[in-house]
């Protein structure tokens, strides 16, 4: 599993922002974006970010993390369902004409900083 | 306070990778990213289009792996110049491991870079190396249904190469099926069927890679 570099990106990227945001103090919360399909799981990335924080602004910070699903499109029967793991058939009809769109998202959204 | 950032967290290796293929583009160089599973025929495939290629263009390899160097071995007894990345662990290369290695190859001597991914069809796809292209190889014994069950890796391919193509008979490989999956999932994405351990059915596939290498060459 590449969760582990995932974190690391992650780590770098919140301290890029509070760099940009002129912020040194700790960060308290943390939200994240990781769609269904994003091919990652989020116990891991729970798990990396307790090796990884500590030591940098975030240790300690409550992660929360929002799991988007994806929606499938089916050509044959027109349904537009929500899905949360990849599918090669419409689960209404069987149909295989699928189009499947967002469920992919893998973004920090937002860090909340102690003032 | 709160920081909306709202970014993508790999836009690191994004970047990065970026940086890896303006730098190949400027420098004349095609890079090739090669994924499959562990033991589908990737070292096998590259040998045998240097066979076929027969000296035509300036290859160089880079390999991925966990651990040691056999396949760069392999590589190297072929005379091509060849760089070792070992992950340590890491299940996937990143567009920084081959920023490293960049910096022991010579790129005004190499037409054409191949990049050997470690064997995962997973977290490879995760992963943009910087590369002009990229060949998915799928070999008949490891069943027909892998396009379906990992469709990310084949989605993001141009090319997909079925090797051990000598073993059909001896499986229950459908190639009519893999086609339907790859037509949904990556439509303009060329196909290949090879045995590379005996050549067969290589040399389409070198022509169409020293193709793409020259096509790229007129370009800038
Ligand atoms: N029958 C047959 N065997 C093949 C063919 N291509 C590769 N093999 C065999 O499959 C095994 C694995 O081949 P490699 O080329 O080492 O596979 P790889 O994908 O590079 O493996 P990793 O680097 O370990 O992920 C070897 O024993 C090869 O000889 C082929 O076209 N036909
Ligand atoms: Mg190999
Ligand atoms: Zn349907």
């Amino acid at each position: 599993m590449h969760e582990l570099s995932i974190v690391e990106a992650l780590i770098e990227q919140a301290q890029k922002e509070m760099d940009r945001a002129g912020h040194r103090g700790r960060v308290l919360r943390m939200e994240l974006v990781i769609g269904r399909l994003a091919g990652v799981s989020c116990d891991s990335v729970r798990f990396a970010f307790d090796l990884l924080a500590p030591g940098t602004p975030l240790e300690g910070a409550q992660v929360h993390i929002a799991e988007p699903k994806a929606t499938c499109r089916c050509h044959t029967c027109d349904a537009k369902l929500e899905i949360d793991e990849i599918t090669i058939r419409c689960p209404h009809c069987g149909g295989i004409e699928l189009t499947i769109e967002g469920g992919r998202e893998l973004l920090l959204q937002s860090i909340e900083i102690e003032d | 306070m709160k920081i909306v950032a709202a970014k993508k967290i790999l836009k690191a290796n994004d970047q990065l990778a970026e940086e890896n293929r303006q730098k190949l583009t400027a420098a004349g160089v095609f890079c090739v990213n090669v994924v499959g599973s562990p033991g589908a025929g990737k070292t096998t495939l590259l040998e045998a289009l240097f066979a076929a290629l027969d000296g035509r263009l300036r290859p160089a390899v880079i390999e991925g792996d966990i651990a040691g160097s056999i396949d760069a071995e392999r590589i190297e007894k072929l005379g091509v110049p060849v760089v070792q990345i070992n992950t340590q662990g890491a299940c996937h290369l990143d567009a920084s491991m081959i920023a490293a290695a960049a910096e022991d190859l010579d790129y005004s001597a190499i037409d054409l870079l191949l990049i050997e991914n470690v064997g995962n069809l997973v977290c490879t796809a995760g992963f943009d190396l910087g590369e002009h292209l990229r060949i998915i190889v799928l070999s008949t014994t490891e069943g027909d249904d892998k396009a379906a069950k990992y469709p990310a890796i084949f989605q993001g391919s141009h090319a997909l190469v079925i090797t051990k193509a000598d073993l059909l008979p001896h499986t229950n490989f459908d190639t009519r099926r893999i086609a339907a999956d790859m037509k949904r999932l990556a439509p303009k994405a060329e196909t290949f069927q090879v045995a590379a351990l005996t050549g067969e059915g290589i040399a389409p596939a070198a022509e169409w890679l020293a193709a793409k290498c020259a096509a790229s060459a007129t370009d800038d």
